[in-house]
């Protein structure tokens, strides 16, 4: 019985060998093995791809900020002193005073005007007042 | 047969041999390189690969008090090209004349660069603003890339120059408050390291590290962009009539110590600082802070503070004034060689009497009064924070036993003798104003890190003379500004408080130079309350000495304007006018 089964399973390769789906199995195994080996391939290309791209970005983020700085500067020298006494006694044709009048008042000055803020960071935001929920909630455990 | 057999092996064996000995040398060989001396020969790969180069964070920039930029960073580009990329003399020419068409350079210039170099890259041009450095990305080059960085602009043009100073191309200060403060406002420098191939591509897979710069932090000075403005075109204008040599202007706010303005004449171009010629070096000097000189009559201030602090006169003591005093064998006279006969202190001041100041000194005594000088803060230096301080001279008993003599006290009374630097007055002015304390003098205000903001708070040094002595010497000094003639100085709504000098100028041989002046006027407004306290020196004025020309007409074209500006009521609640 196990000399015929012996038999039977040797038949069964040898028969497979002969078969004429082996050239099939064999190109569809090739072609599974150049795709799995095509893969590190799209994958490397991919993260060439998305480096360039980061590289782009960067260098966009970097022109902003180059021209922002280049605004702010621009901002600053209008605002410097001697821009404004070019453009009052040239384009307004202002004049020094010739007289000059000293007034008290019993009001308290105006307030002065707020520092330009170009240069400076923002504030922080307030801090927002009482606890969420989840802190009442821990705030009833007896937790140290 | 058998003889046959034995050749061809001896001949196999020898070939064997061969290939073996061979085979050794290779594989130790191979070993040295990999394994004995894999760190050098890796280390080198690394360099003709691997590249790294220094990426600077933004500097931070100097702001006045108000937040106005007095110097900042603009971004800049500079065209790098990789030097075998322009080894063809035609793709060169081409390249260096595609740049220069939209940045206005040099080709043959750029061209020189390159050529003069084996380095992987040179900068062909440098500082391009952001129109221009897109232009040359867009004309895409092969081997030619913009690297980023930055140049120092000015909004206030010339403004405190000296007190600013200058960075060099690398953006590291190299004078004034850019050197002083380099380590906050440089920031931290980073990096960026990439590996290419043999083209000199960047590898996507290589190494790629890249350590991120720290910006600098934005500095605010107590320097006020008005008023310091308002110094310098006063002080141009004062030497320009009076064709001085040069000059110094400080404003100082009392009660804190900051100084408003800071301002030296000669002066240089901040934007265009010329370091080729050594002899304009000293153009860069702050000389508020680095030069000392003989103050001549405005130090009797001191002088009186110490008498009238000791109790050993009051304002309204009698003096007399027989117009010459004796010591040490020397004859002391006043400037004008009058004899005055019975005179109050006060008189001594507002007639700048060189005999009395003498006659308070001696009152005093030289311990007494050198320590007063001391308390005052002269001979050593204010501690304002900035290099070159100097810190002035004073020869005293216990300093120089073997060369002081009386002589010199009497001299020194009168402000002779004794070298200051001009913040070094300008403080003891301002201890005056500030009711006898002593406060630090400090350019900085505030720092502005990406962290945070630090204020710097004033910081008292102490009391020098008591509260009564400074008000009743600021109402002495009242007296002296009341003798001065309107057209002189007349601060419209406000009563002033002040002091003349004309110092002689040492001349280095022990003696004063002919016809050479210093002409000062010290004052303090409003007199009752200061917040203002100025010291105005004019060097070497040509057509006359007096400080009361030649200074005050100064302090009161700087003051009036200032006053109004920073919104200070006048004295008296009256409608005032002023006609120019």
């Amino acid at each position: 019985m196990a000399t015929a089964q012996k038999t039977h399973k040797t038949s069964a390769v040898s028969e497979l060998l002969r078969s004429p789906s082996l050239p099939a199995l064999l190109t569809i195994a090739a072609i599974v093995i150049g795709l799995a080996a095509l893969l590190p391939l799209v994958q490397s290309s991919d993260a060439t791809s998305i480096n360039g791209n980061i590289q782009k970005l960067e260098q966009e983020k970097s022109d902003w900020q180059a021209r922002l700085h280049e605004i702010e500067l621009g901002v600053a020298s209008l605002g410097s002193l001697d821009h404004i006494e070019r453009e009052a006694t040239q384009r307004l044709h202002m004049k020094p005073p010739q007289s000059v009048q000293y007034i008290t008042v019993d009001v308290p000055a105006p307030a002065g005007h707020k520092l330009p803020s170009r240069f400076l960071p923002p504030q922080p935001e307030p801090q927002q007042s009482g606890s969420s929920i989840w802190h009442k909630l821990f705030g009833w455990f007896p937790l140290p | 047969m058998v003889q046959r057999r034995r050749s061809s092996n001896w001949r196999l064996w020898a070939v064997v041999a061969v290939i073996g000995v061979a085979t050794l040398v290779i594989t130790a060989r191979l070993a040295q390189l990999q394994i004995l001396d894999h760190q050098r020969y890796a280390s080198e790969a690394r360099l003709t690969h691997v590249s790294q180069e220094t990426v600077s964070g933004r500097r931070g920039a100097l702001l006045d008090r108000n937040g106005y930029p007095l110097a900042a960073s603009e971004d800049t580009y500079d065209v790098m090209v990789e030097q075998r990329a322009w080894k063809d003399s035609d793709t060169a020419a081409k390249a260096a004349q595609a740049i220069s068409a939209v940045t206005a350079g040099q080709p043959d210039a750029m061209l020189a660069a390159v050529a003069g170099t084996d380095v992987f890259e040179v900068p062909v041009i440098r500082g391009l603003n952001y129109e221009q450095a897109t232009k040359v990305r867009q004309l895409g080059l092969n081997g030619v890339r913009l690297l980023l960085s930055s140049s120092r602009v000015y909004p206030e043009g010339n403004l405190a120059a000296q007190l600013l100073g200058f960075v060099g191309r690398d953006n590291i200060g190299l004078t004034g408050l850019e050197a002083d403060l380099e380590s906050i406002l440089g920031g931290a420098k980073g990096s960026r390291t990439v590996e290419h191939d043999g083209l000199g591509n960047q590898l996507a897979w290589g190494t790629n590290h890249e350590v991120a710069p720290e910006p600098g932090s934005d500095i605010v000075l107590t320097i006020d962009r008005y008023i310091q403005r308002l110094v310098e075109k006063e002080l141009d204008a004062a030497i320009e009539q009076h064709k001085a040599g040069g000059g110094t202007i400080i404003v100082i706010e009392p009660k804190t110590g900051e100084i408003l303005a800071m301002a030296s004449r000669p002066s240089f171009d901040v934007t265009k600082p010329d370091l080729s010629d050594e002899s304009k070096v000293a153009l860069f000097r702050n000389r508020a802070i680095t030069d000392q000189y003989e103050p001549g009559s405005v130090f009797k201030l001191v002088t009186a503070s110490a008498a009238l602090d000791t109790g050993a006169v009051g304002p309204d003591t009698l003096w007399y004034d027989s117009g010459v005093v004796n010591v040490s064998g020397w004859s002391i006279y006043n400037w004008n060689f009058s004899a005055n006969g019975t005179q109050t202190v006060t008189q001594i001041l507002s007639k700048s009497l060189n005999t009395g100041a003498a006659w308070l000194a001696q009152q005093l005594g030289p311990d007494r009064f050198y320590q007063y000088v001391d308390r005052f803060g002269f001979g050593r230096s204010t501690g304002i924070g900035l290099s070159g301080e100097a810190p002035g001279r004073v020869r005293t008993p216990q300093n120089d036993a073997d060369n002081w003599s009386p002589v010199d006290m009497t001299t020194n009374s009168f402000g002779q003798g004794i070298s200051v630097t001009p913040l070094q007055m300008a403080m003891a002015l301002a201890t005056i104003a500030n009711d006898g304390l002593a406060m630090k003098p400090h350019i900085v205000k505030e720092i502005i890190s990406p962290s945070g903001r630090r204020a710097i708070q004033p910081e008292p040094l102490g009391q020098v003379i008591s509260p009564e002595t400074a008000r009743t010497l600021r109402q002495m000094m009242g007296v002296v500004v009341d003798g001065i003639p309107k057209s002189l100085l007349d601060v419209q709504g406000y009563k002033v408080g002040g002091k003349t000098g004309t110092a002689n100028i040492a001349a280095g041989d022990g003696g004063y130079r002919p016809d050479a002046y210093i002409s000062s006027f010290v004052g303090v407004v409003p007199e009752e309350n200061p917040v203002l306290s100025v010291l105005v020196k004019i060097d070497e004025p040509k057509d006359v000495p007096w400080g009361t020309v030649v200074a005050a007409p100064a302090f009161q074209r700087i003051v009036q304007p200032a006053l109004a500006y920073m919104r200070v009521p006048p004295d008296q609640p009256v409608l005032v006018s002023e006609i120019r």
